[in-house]
């Protein structure tokens, strides 16, 4: 029986398909699931990820944002802010994302008060990063 | 006796304020469509974290998360309003407003204070015009609700709780409850409700599936899930906010479609009585004329 992935953000669903494997972003490090993985619960860091199809079909590749992911058995549900596939990703915006986010970012005082946005700005750059690099992958 | 081209400038004035009234329902419709489907994409996420987050916490039960812990003493209560942009809405607006101001008045009464965060334009006005000092942040909504413009606001008010500023955080928002109904609701959001928690272990005791393995570990999984509770709840808030404002103008569009109707209506019977008048006075006028030659 094939491993089934459904990515799911709160704006709807963005990936459900059946697949042979997936590479997630591990807060711990990147971790690859095949099927019959044990039942897991854990956080995601923004970063890419690789799915490769059931029947040998290409690798995909997908940018995520930080999140959750449940295995069970033959389910892997991923629980994410936003998740884009590698061919809707816009390599200009992005670009464009993480050079307004560092722009900002420079110009933050360090007070206290900014704090919250200094977060937030850290986190679009990284973001826009992994956008930028999983752009470039194609389905090779 | 009325004048038959002011009549007529009337009827044609109703006549456009009838075009924009219809068109105004028209959108509302669409948008109310459009918002209708964006709640319904968010419930699966809902579910799923809710889900997840209920079995983490069940897991781990000796150190709670400060976000799912009600403090011994509340004194600095924080109402998060959400209300729409825009107005011609019939009472939607109002009755949020009404319904926070009432909570506000209990809070007082009960010698805590207040701090106000508004979402939605209207609220905004309405506090700066009302209570000026206790309004700390306000954010508009613009055109349509996203994730992370809950996350935005989410994270402020995390942060000040957090920060030991606020002691609880209570939203009030309309329920969409169905097109002719939206209802004012409130709860507290900010911790997460203490009776939502114990239903949380509950539910997730009732499973009979072995639990995972959780990494890095239960209590730091929750500290990352807690906040995202908070956020996806504000979402749905600010959702809910959205298709109720439509499907109240659109409600309250088509009633003023139906009054133009009856105006126009009234205004054409007048118009008619008056030519009519004016034709009998002229014939009468004729009529004396002749006899007067003869």
């Amino acid at each position: 029986m094939a491993l089934e992935l459904t990515i799911v953000t709160p704006e709807g669903e963005a990936f459900a398909s059946a697949i042979e494997s997936v590479v997630l972003p591990g807060t711990e490090g990147e971790f690859g699931v095949l099927e019959a993985h044990e039942r897991l619960l854990t956080a995601l860091q923004p970063g890419p990820v690789e799915i490769r199809g059931a029947d040998g079909a290409a690798s995909q590749w997908a940018a995520v944002t930080d999140g959750f992911v449940e295995v069970t058995g033959e389910h892997v549900v991923v629980l994410v802010d936003h998740c884009i596939l590698a061919g809707d990703i816009d390599a200009a915006t992005a670009e464009k994302d993480r050079a307004e986010a560092a722009e900002e970012l420079r110009g933050l005082s360090g007070a206290e008060e900014n704090e919250t946005r200094r977060e937030e700005l850290e986190k679009a750059i990284a973001i826009a990063e992994v956008r930028i690099d999983v752009a470039g992958r194609t389905s090779a | 006796m009325p004048n038959l081209r002011d009549i007529r400038r009337r009827i044609s004035s109703v006549e456009k304020t009838q075009q924009i009234t219809s068109a105004m329902r028209m959108v509302a419709a669409a948008k109310l469509r459009r918002a209708q489907e964006s709640i319904e994409a968010a419930r699966p996420y809902a579910e799923r974290m809710r889900n997840t987050l209920s079995e983490v916490a069940a897991s781990q039960t000796d150190a709670a998360h400060p976000l799912l812990v009600r403090r011994e003493s509340v004194e600095k209560v924080e109402f998060v309003v959400v209300t729409s942009d825009r107005g011609l809405a019939g009472a939607f607006n109002a009755n949020v407003l009404k319904r926070a101001e009432a909570m506000m008045k209990k809070c007082l009464a009960a010698g805590q204070t207040l701090e106000i965060t508004t979402a939605g334009r209207k609220a905004s006005e309405h506090y700066r015009r009302h209570r000026p000092d206790q309004l700390v942040e306000s954010y508009e909504l613009g055109g349509w609700i996203s994730y992370d413009q809950a996350a935005h606001i989410g994270r402020r008010i995390i942060h000040r709780y957090e920060a030991g500023e606020v002691d609880e955080v209570v939203l009030v928002y309309s329920e969409f409850v169905s097109i002719l109904t939206q209802r004012p609701v409130s709860h507290v959001l900010v911790p997460l409700a203490a009776a939502e928690s114990a239903e949380l272990v509950e539910t997730a005791e009732t499973s009979d599936l072995p639990p995972h393995e959780i990494e890095p570990d239960a209590e730091k999984l929750l500290a990352l899930m807690a906040p995202t509770a908070v956020e996806v709840a504000l979402y749905r808030a600010l959702l809910e906010n959205q298709a109720g404002e439509h499907a109240a103008r659109m409600t309250a569009m088509e009633n003023a479609t139906r009054n133009t109707k009856d105006l126009i209506e009234r205004l054409t019977l007048e118009f008619n009585r008056a030519r009519q008048a004016a034709i009998t006075s002229e014939l009468v006028e004729i009529v004396t004329g002749a006899q007067a030659v003869e």
